[in-house]
């Protein structure tokens, strides 16, 4: 049989990857080289920047700074950059020591998913404040063997820049630029050792209990009032793009730039707003699930003094006995034991908490060696944890025996 | 108290005992010998010398000698290592020399399983923690955390890996391994005999895209391979590799004393010719040394075998052995489940083993003194594998082989003669495979994108490119190929099986604790997982409650039964195209591409014990095609004058099984990799022919083999069934249920046929 017979004979099996079946139809598999500035780029507002032999289009938008992103302007953006700077304590998403112009708003469209060395980047779009100006920039791959040009143009611009901010990009878009640049590293310029703000790493800490998910869409329709119309969605860009190479058709991209450029500029007003809700101590419109989650965050990076406050604060919400039971703790690390006593006493107060009695038990029997008080608490905390419902049956034979064990000790101390 | 027998009492009663003794065909016994060493070759690093020495090795067996040598001159070689040889120095000691004249050296080595890098990993660090110097050595796999992969990639000096994980994890991620690529001095290969058929197919792509990617980054790496005994160690190394190899064969490895013990199970119906049953024997003689704590392994040819026999010792060892446990050891039990086992056996907690040819490999599970084997493996070179692991360190041990009554293990051990003094089997792969090598081609254009012109293993694939441009899956810019796809080619290709994704097994029997206990391909699924069948794991029953061929699911329950099931399988065939064929006489061979259809029909289940058939059910599972290439012997018109339909079919079912069996013993593979189906009318041409079909998608070169050789291939099969002591045939011979009076003559008639090579008259 023939190879090409073969080929054709085990067809099924052969491209079991997931062909595009719109594909065959429309195969021009030889194409007349494409006259790189066609008015067809214009109409997109982009054309071809040549490096050598090579050519990749890019794609420029200025804003003025009257253009609002949702609810925030460049300027509100100046100001909580001012107002980090103004912060002595340091925080992931602080950008103290920074200006608006130092930050490279940045997120990428691919050819697929996963960080392999075959999935391409065919666009790097760029965001960057220039005075009060929005500058959006887009790097498109024309072809795919034109990355030399590509990443030169690209690493070129933003040698001034120094941190990047992304929508997950620790994980997907800058590994995957590594992964690219390891290809063309001899060609082009080093990639500059960022530092980089991973928003979604920030929504997730102060929104995950508030949204299922937290996918960009989602979260700049909730929290930033942006509605975007006939946006092209982003799954659908690695075949749009497969369709332009076959094509050369630039209107095919239309949607997929578009929607690049509004994902650049939504992470501009996002970080407005991560940073607002951050160090903003009036929480006007927040919730008290987020402000809670906030002060925990604080308290994950050791600012306690910041973790404190907030939790003072939650006091006269209905988070109240988590914010004294997290106000108890940090007093207790902190080695101010009367204090986390007091957060303590009131959180039994009202509730039967097996957890503060526990704590109570212990601080009276080791620290202030009042072991009627201890014994108190050690059966007052019995007492509630019988009456709660368990899961685990291990779990609770061992909680048990240490409560037995509490309870004999001390017993025996009070002789 | 009992009185333990030793292992050479044991022999002596085994030699005087009417029962055993008179089934005993063949007792030989191979001397020890002695080993052959040479000093340390002057290069080597002093303090690599002074580890060596303070683990009592001063000096270095003749192969480790030489495949030092080869290895620090560069050249490729594969080593023949028979268990128990050193052979872990052939590797290690010139890549830990090489690390410590160059640390930016990098070495990967290759190991089939992941079980057997975890043991290098173990051994290959303790011997560096002796030497004293900073070398890192890890293995790479899906257990590695993710906090230290990032270390590995960029500092280990040898990573130890599998072909699975380089196909699917570290070359679609090259570029994360840089520094490895760029400093790659040595490959090794270990265990390269296992590369073969369907799986050293694969291997032999996955090497071709790891060279593509090393002269991507500028290295030009080394293969060292070690192998067991198979006729054509270099042949294959290269084959694989695409490198030219050097042979080193020079064992100088000290061998214990072996027994090798052929014993034919007694004959309990004279004219049916049936004899007992060899799991029973099988069992008997493995008690025999259980009962005396003689530390045993048992291998048996299949899965269900295996939990027969281990239902059984389990049985026995309950009344007589104490606490000591038997285990069951085979692919589709957990790692963790394995891993405990190997352990259990080389402290010597677990007395014996069952297991199927997984053990053959090198996992260290220590030394055991006596090797049962339930059945022929099917293969020599299995058969010493298997053979090798009683008495690895030089002490006496002892091998039986217990036949069964198939064709093929009858003349094996009628025939010791051809078993001792006959070449291991040849070791077959075909890498250019359209599937497999267009499967690979996809991963490599992923990897880094194909210039026009170039080749790959000596390959022209310019073809191949632009039909996967036509397909939108690569995209043709400025002569290069570009992959241009959606998806992760390295997902969607398992080396493994032929068929592409595994049933996963579920056991329900505990409904709030539900649980995988174990998956297999979904080929064997047909017919060991439909619904009803009895599914035993490590001893357990098990049925069959629901089998979700969509989701790849079977869902089972415990329970206790005293039959086990048997499924049949209908196989229908269709000639697509005949590529090459000779015609003799009355008959015609034939090689080309073919569509097999496969169809579970019914189950039959059949008593623990006496093996009594006692009831039966419907298999209602979809049909699965297979396109692939076969050979076909078709017989004319003369040859079956006068033979009614019946006496016709019987004829050729019993030609057939015989060839079924010899068949596979010449193409050295698996029986289950070539399939041998006769048909009365053959759709194609009418006339009675037998089909020989490789069971992988576009064949891997095993019938093709049959094509070229099916003169010998017929006459060691009428060789089978002229020494058959049976008058009309026998389940050892033509095979059961006979009705037609003399099938044994009608098989022969044709076999006298198909072997006729003197009177040949055209070929194309």
């Amino acid at each position: 049989m023939s190879l090409q017979n073969k080929l054709n004979r085990f067809k099924k099996q052969l491209t079991h990857v997931g062909t595009d079946p719109t594909s065959k139809k429309t195969i021009k598999p030889i194409k007349e080289k494409q006259e790189v500035n066609a008015p067809e780029w214009r109409a997109l507002q982009a054309r071809a920047i040549r490096f050598e032999d090579q050519h990749c289009i890019l794609r420029e938008k200025n804003l003025t700074k009257e253009y609002k992103i949702g609810q925030y302007t460049v300027n509100d953006l100046h100001d909580v950059i001012k107002r980090w700077n103004d912060r002595s304590q340091s925080h992931p998403l602080s950008a103290g020591g920074r200006q608006a112009g130092d930050l490279l708003f940045f997120d990428t469209e691919t050819t697929g998913l996963g960080s392999g060395a075959g999935n391409t980047i065919f666009l790097l779009g760029v965001a960057r404040v220039i005075e009060d100006d929005i500058q959006v920039r887009q790097y498109f791959l024309p072809e795919p063997g034109n990355e030399v040009a590509l990443y030169h143009h690209f690493l070129t611009d933003v040698q001034d820049t120094s941190n990047l901010v992304t929508y997950n990009g620790k994980a997907f878009d800058w590994p995957q630029v590594k992964t690219r640049h390891t290809f063309v590293r001899d060609m082009v310029p080093k990639l500059p050792p960022f530092g980089h703000f991973d928003l979604l790493h920030g929504a997730r800490r102060v929104w995950k209990k508030t949204y299922d998910s937290l996918r960009l869409s989602i979260v700049e329709k909730e929290l930033l009032n942006i509605e975007r119309t006939e946006d092209t969605p982003g799954y659908l860009a690695p075949m749009l793009y497969f369709e332009y190479l076959r094509e050369k058709d630039p209107a095919i991209l239309d949607g997929v730039f578009r929607h690049n450029e509004w994902d650049v500029l939504t992470l501009i007003s996002l970080y407005t707003h991560l940073s607002n809700v951050l160090l903003d101590q009036s929480h006007g419109s927040l919730s008290t699930t987020e402000r809670y989650e906030i002060a925990k965050w604080y308290e994950a990076i050791n600012d306690f003094t910041e973790a404190k406050q907030r939790y003072v604060c939650l006091l006269d919400t209905s988070a109240r006995i988590k914010a004294k039971k997290a106000l108890a703790n940090l007093y207790k690390r902190g080695k101010d034991i009367d204090k986390a006593v007091f957060y303590w006493e009131s959180v039994i107060e009202t509730e039967e908490d097996v957890e503060s009695y526990i704590e109570l038990s212990k601080i009276y029997e080791h620290k202030y060696k009042d072991f009627e008080k201890a014994l108190y608490f050690a059966r007052k905390g019995y007492e509630a944890w019988k009456s709660m419902k368990r899961i685990l049956r291990k779990q609770e034979e061992k909680d048990q025996a240490q409560f037995n064990k509490r309870i004999i000790r001390i017993e025996s101390k009070i002789g | 108290m009992r009185i333990r027998k030793s292992l050479q009492e044991i022999l002596k009663i085994m030699n005087q005992n009417e029962m055993i003794a008179a089934n005993i065909a063949h007792w030989k016994t191979i001397p020890e010998r002695a080993g052959r060493s040479v000093a340390f070759p002057d290069q080597i690093h002093p303090k690599i010398r002074r580890a060596l020495e303070n683990r009592g090795i001063s000096s270095l067996y003749t192969h480790q000698y030489s495949a030092f040598e080869a290895a620090r001159s560069y050249d490729s070689f594969v080593a023949v290592t028979p268990t128990a040889s050193g052979k872990t120095l052939c590797y290690n000691l010139p890549v830990l020399q090489q690390v410590t004249e160059n640390e930016n050296s990098r070495a990967l080595y290759l190991f089939p399983t992941k079980a057997l890098a975890q043991d290098q990993k173990s051994e290959i660090n303790e011997l560096i923690e002796e030497i004293g110097i900073d070398i890192k050595s890890y293995t790479y796999d899906g257990d590695t955390p993710s906090n230290i992969r990032q270390v590995i990639r960029k500092a280990g000096h040898v990573v130890m890996t599998n072909p699975d994980m380089l196909h699917s994890a570290i070359l679609p991620h090259h570029t994360k391994w840089v520094s490895l690529f760029e400093n790659l001095k040595y490959i090794v290969i270990d265990e390269l005999h296992t590369y073969r058929g369907v799986f050293g197919s694969h291997f032999a792509n996955v090497l071709r895209r790891l060279k593509r990617i090393c002269a991507y980054y500028g290295s030009r790496p080394t293969f060292i391979c070690t192998s067991a005994t198979i006729a054509n160690p270099k042949e294959l190394a290269e084959k694989l590799t695409g490198d030219k190899m050097r042979l080193i064969d020079n064992n100088g490895a000290p061998v214990g004393k072996k027994h090798f013990v052929f014993y034919n199970p007694p004959i309990v119906n004279k004219p049916l010719n049936i004899r007992r049953s060899a799991t029973l024997e099988s069992k008997k003689l493995a008690s025999l040394f259980l009962e005396n704590e003689i530390q045993t392994i048992v291998f048996a040819r299949s899965r269900v075998r295996v939990e027969i026999l281990l239902t059984y010792l389990q049985e026995m060892i309950k009344r007589k052995v104490g606490n000591k446990s038997i285990r069951g050891y085979r692919g589709g039990y957990l790692p963790k489940q394995r891993r405990e086992i190997e352990k259990g056996l080389r402290t010597g907690e677990i007395m014996g083993v069952v297991s199927t040819n997984a053990l053959e490999l090198g996992v260290d599970i220590g030394q055991l003194q006596v090797c049962v084997m339930n059945g022929y493996p099917g293969t020599i070179a299995s058969t010493w594998q298997q053979g090798g692991r009683a008495g690895r360190r030089q002490d006496e041990s002892v091998v039986v082989l217990v036949a069964s009554s198939t064709p093929l293990d009858q003349y094996i051990i009628q025939n010791p003669e051809y078993f001792f003094n006959r070449n291991p089997e040849t070791a077959r792969i075909n890498p250019d495979n359209l599937i497999i090598l267009v499967d690979h081609l996809k991963c490599a254009a992923y990897e880094l994108p194909f210039k026009n012109g170039d080749t790959f293993g000596g390959v022209e694939i310019d073809d191949i490119m632009y039909f996967l441009t036509e397909e939108g899956i690569l995209h043709e810019q400025g002569n290069r190929w570009y992959w241009m796809n959606d998806s992760f080619p390295a997902h969607n290709i398992s080396l493994r099986s032929a068929s592409q994704e595994n049933v996963v097994i579920i056991d329900q029997t505990d409904v709030a604790n539900v649980k995988v206990i174990g998956e297999m391909d979904r080929f064997s699924s047909m017919t060991l997982l439909h619904e009803e069948a009895i599914y035993l794991h490590q001893g357990i029953q098990y049925q069959v409650e629901k089998l979700d061929y969509e989701e790849k699911k079977a869902y089972i329950r415990e329970v206790d039964v005293d039959y086990y099931t048997d499924a049949n399988l209908a196989v229908s065939l269709k000639v697509l195209e005949e590529d090459k064929q000779k015609s003799y006489l009355d008959s015609q061979v034939a090689f080309g591409d073919v569509t097999v259809n496969a169809m579970a029909t019914i189950f039959k289940k059949i008593k623990f014990g006496t093996h009594e058939n006692i009831g039966s059910g419907p298999i209602t599972l979809p049909e699965e095609e297979l396109h692939t290439s076969a050979s076909w012997i078709s017989f004319s018109e003369n040859m079956i004058e006068g033979l009614s339909e019946q006496e016709l079919e019987e004829g050729l079912v019993g030609l057939s099984n015989v060839l079924r069996h010899v068949a596979p013993l010449f193409v050295m593979c698996d029986v289950s990799d070539l399939h041998v189906v006769p048909q009365v009318k053959a759709s194609h041409s009418q006339l009675p022919t037998v089909f020989f079909y490789d069971r992988y998608p576009g064949g891997i070169g095993l019938s093709e083999y049959v094509y070229d050789h099916i003169s010998e291939i017929m006459k060691e099969a009428e060789l089978v069934i002229d020494r058959c002591p049976c008058e009309k045939g026998c389940p050892s011979c033509v095979g059961n249920e006979v009705q037609y009076r003399d099938v044994k003559s009608l098989a022969l008639k044709f076999m006298k046929e198909g072997r006729n090579d003197s009177n040949y008259v055209t070929s194309k």
